[in-house]
């Protein structure tokens, strides 16, 4: 019989707590520091500056931390943050950042990523996040709170997705998608995709109380029932005083409006992204 | 020497450079030649009669020269200078005609390469590009995410092939192809500046774009393009996208 038990390669100076779980063919570099009780599966390979938090699972064949597939990448060294509780499926891949993209690719708590994920470069994926297989998210992507990608969907660079939204499945996300909005094509290969009413399940996780629901409710359906003249309608709902949720949604869309192609996050090309003061550690801001 | 993880396997025949790479768990079959300054990270599988060009880079979980009936002694894979082979992407070796990959190409995490497939220099394959076998990529081919490109089929240079697309017959070069079956949405005029053509040259092309594809989803439009073969000096640009047009309708009709 073959000892399976060493056919694993830990690099010396890699710092991994108690609990850890290493399987076989592994390979784990030099600047990586693993938090308790994280589960590696078979061919797992971490490389670069990664640190990932306590109780993770990462099934067969992940690969994190390795060079951004970004041409403009020099070799700086940059960083993969994961936190805790999240669950990677097979195949999953994510990228450290880049220098002039925050050097910073961030995955938060409690996430579910599903077979053949990808994470690409100085990306931010908060937590509760849902993706199904496949899915793409090209570089500089934020994905905030409880939002749900499923299958085969691919995000478009410096594009974010809203808290508690839900994308379709094989979508092409171009702009971004508002909160607590559902978000598909009708038809993928003549139509573009739109936003199609509320997303019910990420409205009720949301927990925003009777009221406070009500009144989102009223703003998505006066905003995206009609999506024409987008702007004018956020401007009176602002100039009403709204705030709480609504005041938010009416940020976000705002910001979209201003960006580049319906993306806020394009105007901070080649700049430190404005979540950069909050994650980033303070001697690489 | 080359440097080869100790728990690296590499068969006896194998030819690699002095300054090789090798990381661990990754297997190189005994008819492999890597040539100098590869890197093959771990977990990699290089079987067949596969021979990597000059300094490429191969990262964890890639699949290189494999056949689709597990016999990898028959394939044939032959790359370039300088490509960035991402993970888990798997390229088939080509039983018969080899598998030819140019210089300088990256191909992004999860995208595949069919047996025999032919792709030019420059060429840039976004996450889970699909290129069947014996298919033909020209240079500075671009693609997005999830692209796939049909058995057979030829590419013309300085294209891009949108998200989601499926090229299902012949494309143009200097195009923008989106959806499925694929329509030519105009001049691929971003990549065209990049690689220094000059403003009258994508000017022409662009003219040359709306008549002959201008609201025809089947096919060019026949009538432009003799009108265009009628003139005294065309430029050499449209001539090409002429050319390859007709070859591509010649095709179709066999």
């Amino acid at each position: 019989m073959t000892d399976l038990t060493v056919l694993r390669e830990v690099a010396p100076s890699a710092r991994l707590a108690a609990g850890v779980r290493i399987s076989e063919f592994c390979v784990v570099g030099p600047n990586v520091t693993i938090g308790p009780d994280t589960i590696l599966g078979r061919r797992c390979s971490i490389a670069g500056n990664v640190t990932i938090g306590s109780s993770n699972v990462f099934n067969e064949g992940c690969v994190l931390g390795s060079l951004p597939q970004d041409l403009k990448y020099r070799g700086g060294g940059t960083l993969l943050v994961i936190g805790h509780r999240n669950k990677f499926g097979r195949k999953v891949t994510a990228h450290i950042g880049t220098e002039f993209g925050g050097s910073l690719t961030r995955i938060g708590n409690d996430n579910v990523l599903r077979d053949g994920c990808h994470v690409a470069h100085d990306c931010y994926v908060d937590n509760h996040t849902y993706m199904g297989e496949k899915v793409l998210l090209a570089g500089h992507v934020r994905v905030h709170d409880g939002a749900v990608i499923e299958s085969l969907a691919g995000c478009h660079h410096f594009t974010t997705i809203g808290k508690y939204a839900r994308i379709g499945p094989r979508t092409p996300v171009r702009r971004d998608v508002p909160p607590y909005v559902n978000f598909y094509c009708e038809d993928v290969d003549h139509s573009p995709p739109a936003v199609h009413g509320v997303h019910e399940s990420g409205i009720s996780m949301a927990r925003l109380g009777a009221l406070a629901e009500k009144e989102l409710r009223r703003a998505l359906s006066e905003l995206f029932d009609d999506e024409s003249a987008l702007q004018t309608k956020i401007e009176q709902l602002v100039n009403m005083g709204v705030e709480g949720e609504v005041a938010d949604l009416c940020e976000f869309c705002q910001r979209s409006l201003r960006g580049v192609f319906g993306r806020y996050r394009e105007t901070f090309r080649g700049q430190m992204p404005p979540e950069a003061a909050e994650f980033l550690p303070p001697e690489l801001r | 020497m080359p440097t080869i993880s100790p728990n690296a396997i590499v068969a006896q025949g194998a030819q690699l450079a002095g300054d090789v790479v090798v990381g661990s768990f990754s297997y190189i079959g005994p008819q492999v030649t890597l040539s100098s300054g590869c890197i093959i990270e771990n977990n990699v599988s290089i079987t067949g009669r596969t021979t990597l060009g000059p300094r490429n880079h191969v990262f964890p979980m890639a699949v290189i020269g494999a056949s689709q009936d597990g016999c990898d002694a028959q394939t044939e894979c032959v790359t370039g200078e300088d490509n960035c082979i991402r993970e888990h992407v798997t390229i088939y070796g080509g039983v018969g005609a080899p598998t030819r990959l140019g210089s300088d190409i990256l191909i992004m995490i999860d995208s595949h390469v069919g047996g025999g497939a032919t792709i030019g220099d420059h060429c840039i394959f976004a996450n889970c590009s699909h290129v069947a076998c014996e298919a033909v990529v020209e240079d500075y081919v671009r693609t997005s995410g999830f692209a796939a490109i049909d058995r057979g089929v030829r590419v013309g240079a300085y294209s891009f092939i949108g998200g989601f697309t499926g090229i299902d017959r012949d494309a143009p070069p200097f195009a923008m192809l989106l959806g499925f079956p694929y329509r030519v949405r105009g001049v691929n005029t971003q990549n065209l500046k990049r690689c220094g053509f000059c403003d009258d040259d994508i000017q022409a092309l662009k003219d040359a774009f709306r008549e002959i594809f201008n609201g025809q989803c089947e096919g060019p439009n026949e009538q432009a393009i003799a009108r265009m073969l009628a003139e005294t000096n065309l430029n050499p640009r449209i001539r090409r996208l002429i050319d390859a047009i007709q070859a591509g309708e010649r095709r179709r009709r066999q």
